[in-house]
């Protein structure tokens, strides 16, 4: 399934995708909603996030053979090299055939805000590494 | 009978050897871009000389030379690829069952989504890293898909409590957690997939989707080797993937409404 150009996938933006993302955006500030933009075959979305004391400014990729390759996050806000975040300063979120439901994309049930609030853990994570030098949740198996 | 089959690695040509023996198949449309390579050669039937060549047009030769009146329909091209959608869906529309005997995730979503429109079963063969054993599965028309059954056996079921090497999974992402598995394990798991699509075509029933079949006995995974577990996993209402859409506009409304939508999600 191509996101963009097969029917399939621009069913699933349009009843899955859009629809999760206009619910996450209502009532929200402004500043922090998600914006969406074409690039080519694949979608950006660009937001912001505050999981304590900081604001994060982040892009979500979906790739056109998203939803069966997860998202990919990328962090544009500089951050110390850290557990978990790999080269760009994409983000460590998915292992497929992980044992913890979180850490395991599964497009048969989540949409693009999974993503999105597991980029909210994962900077949850990283402000608490950035204290104690220790990530709080155990690595991902 | 006619077979649509994708793939004809390791696996998927034990499946197809087995298969075209039968007399009541009579046709195989057999899709794989993949050129023979010289490390294909252990777990494979092709000589050195077929260094090169496509395995697809291997596989029809492999066949000629056994059965004159079984019809290969080769094409060297990726399940994938947009400009060969018309082509692939109309002989899935020509075929009675289809064989899934890829490894990547995308090609198995994409096989599932090709048999769904047209309303045709298929099967599916896994056989997992380190040759330990391996799933065949059956898909029935609006029953469980694909993304259901993945969905659920990731959730119901322990497969990497040991630290890697990743047995549960044969295609992952990370390339060193892969183990490559012996020919005789392949070769078991394909002819229970062979088995399985036989049964398709005659019209057996059985009351599994999924069929997991150890090979060998692995401590805090598979307690025992050569046992087998059988899944039956329904259709979840809520999948993303297969539940029935909500809007149904064509083609061109389609493109509106999602150009629409974008532009509302661009402004914001």
């Amino acid at each position: 399934m191509s996101l963009l150009t097969t029917e399939e996938g621009k069913r699933r933006l349009l009843t899955v995708e859009i629809p999760a993302i206009e619910t996450y955006n209502k009532d929200r500030l402004p500043e922090y909603k998600i914006v969406v933009e074409r690039i080519g075959s694949a979608l950006l979305l660009r937001y912001r996030l505050k999981p304590g004391h900081n604001i994060y400014q982040l892009e979500t990729r979906l790739l056109s053979s998203y939803p069966t390759i997860p998202p990919e996050t990328r962090v544009t806000t500089p951050l110390r090299h850290c557990p978990h975040l790999l080269e760009g300063q994409t983000m460590c979120l998915w292992r497929q055939g992980s044992t913890r439901a979180t850490s395991r994309w599964d497009p048969s049930k989540y949409t693009v805000v999974f993503a999105v609030q597991a980029t909210w853990r994962w900077l949850a994570c990283y402000e608490i590494w950035h204290e104690t030098g220790e990530w709080p949740l155990p690595e991902a198996k | 009978m006619r077979l649509f089959q994708v793939g004809a690695g390791s696996g998927g040509m034990v499946v197809l050897d087995l298969l075209m023996r039968e007399s009541c198949v009579t046709h195989v449309t057999l899709i794989d871009p993949d050129i023979y390579k010289a490390h294909n050669g252990i777990r494979h039937y092709f000589p050195p000389s077929a260094i090169g060549r496509t395995k697809v047009e291997l596989a029809a030769e492999w066949c000629g030379e056994r059965r004159a009146d079984f019809i290969v329909e080769s094409l060297a091209i990726d399940l994938l690829d947009p400009n060969h959608q018309a082509e692939l869906e109309a002989a899935v529309q020509a075929c009675d069952v289809g064989i899934c005997a890829v490894d990547s995730e995308p090609a198995k979503y994409h096989f599932d989504l090709l048999m769904r429109r047209a309303a045709k079963p298929w099967t599916m063969g896994e056989v997992l890293s380190g040759g330990i054993g391996g799933w065949v599965h059956r898909f029935i028309p609006e029953q469980a898909c694909y993304g259901c059954v993945a969905s659920h056996l990731q959730r119901s079921i322990v497969t990497d409590n040991s630290p890697p090497p990743d047995y549960s999974n044969p295609d992952g992402m990370v390339a060193e957690t892969t183990i490559p598995a012996s020919k005789a394990s392949i070769d078991a798991i394909a002819s229970l997939h062979a088995l399985l699509t036989l049964d398709m075509l005659e019209g057996t029933a059985h009351d599994f989707t999924s069929l997991l079949w150890t090979l060998k006995r692995v401590p805090g995974m598979f307690d025992e080797a050569f046992r087998p577990y059988r899944f039956r996993i329904v259709r979840r209402p809520d999948c993303l993937i297969c539940r029935p859409p909500t809007v149904n506009p064509v083609q061109e409304d389609l493109d509106v409404a999602l150009n629409q939508a974008l532009s509302r999600l661009a402004d914001q």
